[in-house]
Formats: C-alpha cells, sequence, structure tokens
C-alpha cells in the first residue's frame, strides 16, 4: 500500500492522459490494417484497452490499480480520485490508492461510513451533485485532507459475492462541476475491469497459498512418518502399521527396547483429524518416547501424560492410549488402557478376549485418578497374540456394506492366526485397507516369541547375491540367475515367474529413473528365504528416489511408462518397499513373496 | 530377440522369438510400428516369445492403438501362458483380440 507517492498528479481536463501514450509498441501492435485507425483510437476506449493491458503485465497489482486509478481521474478531468478495497472481516473500507492534492492512502472508514460505503454496501454507482446536501457524506476525509468535496462519483467493484471495493472520483474540474452520465459510464467500465484484474489476482495468490499449504501437509506426513518406529529386524516380536485416512495422520504407535530385553509400546489415536490432531499426535508420541525411558509402569505413564497434555489441552481435544511393556522372556506383559479401543488378547487355541478399558482419554482433566494413574492389567500371552488397533478397523465397511465392529476384525485376524506377526499384521492391514474405509487405520500386534521360536527356525539363509551393471542388456542374466536361485530354494515355477517379473521391472525403474540421465552404477540383487517367505533386497548406488514413486500404478487405468511396471510389482508379490537407505546411500527395495 | 515378417493374403503377419524386455522392446516397438504403417491387418504371432514385459506390453499397446487409428487392426496370436499373464495383469487381455493361432487368424479373414 502507498507505492504511489501522492498528490502529484496534475489534472488538467482535456489533456491526454500519458498512460494512453503508446509506450509500448511492441505489445500493443495492432494488426497490420487496423494501425492508423488504432493510433485514432482515443478516449475512454483507449483508456481502457491500456489498462487492461496493464493488468495482465502486472505481477504486482498495486501499481498497475495507482496507474489506473491516475488515468480515470485525467479521463474524467476529475480533482481528485481514490481506491477503496473492502476488508469483510473488519466491516471497513480502505482506501488502497489515492490521486489528487491530499493523499489519503491508508485511510479507512466503517462499511457505513461515507458515500463510498453505502457504493460497496448496495453494491451500486453513486453520483452525488452536491455533497453538502447528503447526509451520508464522511466529512471527516475532508478535514483529515484539507480539500474541499462537492461533488461525488463513485462506482462498484463487484466480485461474485458482492463489491469488493469501489472507485470514486471527486469534484470535475470542467462545465459546471456536476459529472455526467457518460462519466459515471466511464468510470463504471473501468471499475469493472480493475475488479476482474483484481479478482485474477487474489485467485492467483489463493492458489498459491493452497499449493504451499499442500507443500507443507506433506512434509508435516513425512515427519510424522519419521516419529513411528523405524523398520523393525526380522524375528521382532512386535509389528505395527499406520494407513492414514489423509495426508497426515491422527493415529500412532511406537515400541522401544528398554534396559534388560524390555520393549515400551504403546498406540493412541487423536480426537479429530488434519493438521492439529497431528500435531497433538506429535506430542503425544514424543512425550510416551521420552517418558518411557525412565517409568516403568505404563498406568503410571498414562497418567503423567495425561497430566500434561489436560495442562496444555487445546479446544478439547482428547487422545485415546493404550501403552504397555512386554517381556518376550516370559511372553508377558503389562497394559494400560486410557479409553482407547479395547485391545484382543488371541490365545494360541483360538478365541478372542477384549482388555476393556473403563478409564477416561488422556488431555481432558487432571486429578481423576489415584495415585498410581490408570489401572493396569497383567497378560501371559501363553503362545498367543496381542492386538491393539485403533477404531479406523473396527469402523471399515465390509463387503455387506456393515461396520466389521469387533466380531469382523476377529475373522480377519483369525485368518492369519498360523502366520508370523509380521506377516499377520501385514495381512490384517491390507485386508481392511481395501476396505471403504474413512478413518486413519493404526495395528500393533505382540506375539510371544517363545512361541515362534518353536514353530519354525526363523533363520535367513541367503539364497544368491548377484551384482550387475544397470543396463538393459545385463537384465536377461540376472533373470536366469534368480530363477535358478529360487529353483533351488524350491519355489514351483508360477511363483518363480512372478518374482522374477517383478525384480525384472523393479530393476527397469532403476535403469530407467534412479540412473536417469546418469552414468549406470551397480544394481545389487540380494535373494534371502525365511522360512515360506523370499525377499529380494534391491540395491542401486544412484541419487535417493521418492519413495512415493510406488504410490503411483494403484490405478488400474495407469498404463504410463513406469506406472505399468510398478502395477506389476505389487502385484505380483506380496510387499513392495523402500528400506533404510544403506550406508554409503543410494536405494534399497524390498520385494517379499511368500511361496505358499 | 529375432524377428519375422511376411505377408499373406493381405495380412502382415510378425513373429517374435525370445525375450521382448527392456533391451529389445525398443526394437520390437520399431518392427510392429513399421507392420502397422503398412495399413493392413497386421497379426503378431508370439508363439515363440518365452518372457515379455511391462515394456514389451507398452509397445504392443503402442502399436494397436496406431493401428485402430488408421483404421486398421491387430490381433495376437499363439500368446505363451507366461506373456497371457502379463496381459491379464496389465488388464490388457480383453484389450487385444487374442486368436489361437495364425493359421486360425488368416481363414478368419483378419
Amino acid at each position: 500500500m502507498g507505492r504511489w507517492a501522492g498528490g502529484s498528479c496534475r489534472v488538467l481536463g482535456g489533456d491526454r492522459p500519458k498512460s494512453m501514450t503508446r509506450e509500448q509498441p511492441t505489445t500493443t501492435g495492432a494488426p497490420p490494417g487496423l494501425a492508423g485507425k488504432a493510433e485514432e483510437f482515443s478516449g475512454p476506449f483507449a483508456l481502457l484497452a491500456d489498462m487492461t493491458r496493464r493488468f495482465a503485465d502486472s505481477l504486482e497489482l498495486t501499481p498497475a490499480l495507482v496507474t489506473a486509478l491516475e488515468s480515470i481521474v485525467s479521463q474524467v478531468g476529475a480533482e481528485a480520485g481514490s481506491l477503496w478495497l473492502v476488508e469483510p472481516a473488519a466491516r471497513e473500507i480502505v482506501c488502497e490508492a489515492s490521486v489528487g492534492p491530499s493523499e489519503i492512502a491508508g485511510l479507512r472508514l466503517s462499511l457505513d461510513q461515507g458515500i463510498v460505503g453505502r457504493c460497496v454496501r448496495e453494491n451500486a454507482c453513486q453520483s452525488v451533485l452536491d455533497v453538502s446536501k447528503d447526509p451520508a457524506f464522511a466529512k471527516s476525509v475532508d478535514e483529515g485532507s484539507g480539500m474541499v468535496t462537492r461533488s461525488l462519483l463513485c462506482a462498484p467493484m463487484s466480485g461474485a459475492d458482492g463489491a469488493i471495493g469501489a472507485i470514486e472520483l471527486v469534484n470535475r474540474m470542467e462545465g459546471d462541476g456536476c459529472f455526467t452520465v457518460s462519466d459515471l459510464n466511464v468510470l463504471e467500465v473501468l471499475a469493472s475491469s480493475a475488479s476482474l484484474a483484481l479478482a485474477n489476482a487474489r485467485m492467483a495468490t489463493a492458489a498459491a497459498e493452497h499449493k504451499r499449504v499442500q507443500r507443507e501437509l506433506e512434509l508435516a506426513a513425512e515427519i510424522q512418518r519419521a516419529l513411528l518406529p523405524a523398520v523393525d529386524s526380522p524375528g521382532f516380536p512386535i509389528h505395527a502399521l499406520n494407513v492414514p485416512a489423509r495426508t497426515v495422520s491422527g493415529d500412532f504407535f511406537d515400541f522401544l527396547e528398554l534396559p534388560g530385553g524390555r520393549i515400551a509400546f504403546c498406540l493412541g489415536d487423536v480426537s479429530g483429524k488434519g493438521m492439529n490432531a497431528a500435531l497433538l499426535m506429535a506430542k503425544t508420541a514424543s512425550l510416551f518416547r521420552c517418558l518411557s525411558k525412565t517409568i516403568d509402569s505404563p498406568g503410571r505413564l498414562l497418567a503423567v501424560i495425561n497430566d500434561e497434555l489436560a495442562d496444555t489441552a487445546s479446544r478439547g481435544m482428547f487422545v485415546t492410549m493404550a501403552a504397555g511393556i512386554y517381556e518376550p522372556e516370559t511372553g508377558g506383559l503389562v497394559l494400560a488402557n486410557a479409553g482407547h479401543e479395547p485391545p484382543l488378547y488371541h490365545p494360541r487355541e483360538g478365541g478372542f478376549e477384549p482388555i476393556e478399558a473403563l478409564e477416561p482419554p488422556l488431555g481432558i482433566a487432571t486429578g481423576l485418578l489415584p495415585p498410581e494413574g490408570y489401572p493396569e492389567s497383567r497378560i501371559e500371552l501363553n503362545g498367543g497374540n496381542l492386538f491393539v488397533f485403533s477404531d479406523g478397523l473396527t469402523e471399515a465397511f465390509g463387503q455387506d456394506g456393515e461396520q466389521l465392529g469387533a466380531a469382523g476384525l476377529e475373522r480377519i485376524f483369525e485368518e492369519f492366526s498360523e502366520a508370523s506377526i509380521h506377516d499377520c499384521v501385514e495381512g490384517v492391514m491390507s485386508r481392511v485397507s481395501s476396505l471403504e474405509h474413512r478413518d486413519d487405520l493404526t495395528l500393533l500386534g505382540i506375539e510371544d516369541s517363545r512361541a515362534s521360536a518353536t514353530r519354525s527356525s526363523d533363520s535367513v539363509e541367503l539364497l544368491l547375491v548377484h551384482r550387475f551393471e544397470a543396463i538393459a542388456k545385463e537384465l536377461s542374466g540376472m533373470r536366469k540367475a534368480l530363477a535358478e536361485a529360487l529353483a533351488a530354494a524350491g519355489a514351483d515355477e508360477s511363483i518363480r515367474t512372478d518374482i522374477v517379473m517383478a525384480v525384472d521391472e523393479a530393476c527397469q525403474n532403476v535403469i530407467r529413473h534412479a540412473y536417469s540421465g546418469k552414468p549406470p552404477g551397480d544394481v545389487e540383487l540380494t535373494l534371502e528365504q525365511r522360512n515360506a517367505e523370499v525377499t529380494v533386497w534391491l540395491r542401486d548406488f544412484a541419487p535417493p528416489v521418492d519413495p512415493a514413486c510406488l504410490d503411483q500404478g494403484r490405478d488400474l487405468a495407469d498404463v504410463r511408462p513406469g506406472g505399468l511396471g510398478t502395477r506389476f510389482m505389487k502385484e505380483l508379490m506380496d510387499d513392495v518397499s523402500f528400506a533404510e537407505p544403506p550406508e554409503g546411500g543410494g536405494n534399497l527395495l524390498r520385494l517379499v513373496k511368500r511361496l505358499s | 530377440m529375432h524377428h519375422e515378417v511376411r505377408e499373406e493374403g493381405g495380412t502382415v503377419i510378425v513373429a517374435f522369438e525370445g525375450e521382448i524386455d527392456l533391451e529389445h522392446s525398443p526394437k520390437a516397438r520399431e518392427v510392429l510400428l513399421e507392420c502397422v504403417g503398412r495399413a493392413r491387418p497386421v497379426l503378431v504371432d508370439l508363439s515363440g516369445v518365452e518372457y515379455i514385459d511391462s515394456s514389451g506390453v507398452a509397445s504392443l499397446v503402442e502399436a494397436l492403438q496406431q493401428a485402430k487409428g488408421g483404421g486398421s487392426s491387430l490381433a495376437l496370436a499363439s500368446v505363451s501362458p507366461s506373456a497371457m499373464r502379463v496381459l491379464e495383469l496389465a488388464r490388457l487381455d480383453k484389450v487385444f483380440t487374442i486368436i489361437a493361432s495364425v493359421a486360425e487368424g488368416l481363414d478368419g479373414g483378419a
């Protein structure tokens, strides 16, 4: 605002305004046959053409508006002019620019004040021949500027939802000093042009802002993912997954090893969705990670988090959360629950026992709990599993259109009861996330590692290491080596074909995208078998790729180059994901296939 | 990968052999587009194809689109189970006309 110095615009009726002279013949060149006529093109039309061009050319709107105002004042032959914009929140109008003997830019009027206020309120032109006879006239403006206003002409700048501002002309310098109908017509047309330019500029600003917010959301989601524990090592007794419903999630989980081999774990769900839920999630997750290292009672831990959240609670938000400590050596665990969906204990023999919680969620009030905090339950896994999950899972819709509920979810758990906890959690989540769901989905599973140790050797066998240059010519040899190693491991032909094809597509992505435009480096393929599951690790030495590139290709209509290959990989394998990049950079892709 | 192009009764028959993978699909694409460019019905004999990947499928799709765009046709003959698997994965098994053998395609006046 106020870029224009003001007060210097000399108004000489009948003079051709400076802005009407053709300063930029290159951009305004008329068609050849019309050149002569264009020069004669004068008056309001030339002014309108000139203004429109300036608006289209200008990156910054205010200077263009100031120039437009100067031109209008000069064209009509007024003593002064001002351009006003509405600030709807404040119910005020603000003078954005002024031309004339005194500078009034920055002046504010209530929407109820002045002729200009009436113009905006009614979204209609105002012509006042003698302001002294109009009680609406705001004398304060003259008192401030020292000018004497006699006649006024005011036209609204209209947007989709009424007036967004107005242009006002003061005191006609020629004739009887009264503005004419033709003056009004000129002003009205010019005000329309200015309002279009203004609306465009605002739309562009809003679009840029939207893009910025979207980018920030993506960054927030990235930070959130980083808050969740990294991929657990094979054979770890706890596995968890989070699938956000939107970019950012209000759910979270965490687990960390404590001294003595015990593992602290938690799963929580913040009320609401979107950014504020995500921020509260980040705070709660950080509190858990920090406090669980020193407080070895889940009940007291939840009580401390409750007090902290309640102290700084905002807008009635709260968190439901289950937290516990697991002792893999004994298969026993201690669990406390603050208003969270009851976790399910799944004994080895079958069936499910909900661990009910009667205590309130975190962050609502302090002083509701006994000194020892939330009550704790002790559970012996005895070879069974414990599942902690968010209500997004029970509220997903089954094939029958009904919510799954605990019973529907239990049926899905049962299908995977023979699998390792890793495969069970992955399998259940893949099943539920394919159903219609509206909330974040989070599942944490704990297995009795003593049972899984007796169930299988759980050892990882290295079947193949094959390193080759990332060029198309090497793929045939890679496929042969991989197929032979898989055959030796007892994989039947159709599974061999599938794995080879998926790995081939993954290698193509490395060749075509990761090393794109660079001298090709190497690819290192490692094939491992763990029980009835093979894992191919594909490591390259290219700059890191965006892990989100795996998200494309999910759409069946997507047959773009690269997208098709990615879809093949996902359909052919049970899991395709990027792992933590290895030391020395590059990318590490993990492709998993169950042999049975 | 090898290929062979011949014409029979106004139909262009192109037979591929070997692996249509990232290394060979540019050549396959070139051959296919040349065949389609003859503005006659094209039969692609895949009986000798042991392996085809997404880049090979993309070449077939491009040739099919060109053929249809030029008012001509393109059909696949003798599709091996592994090639069929790829077409199914790509949801393209319903998009292509697939016939049992070249002989059948010629009888049917493809």
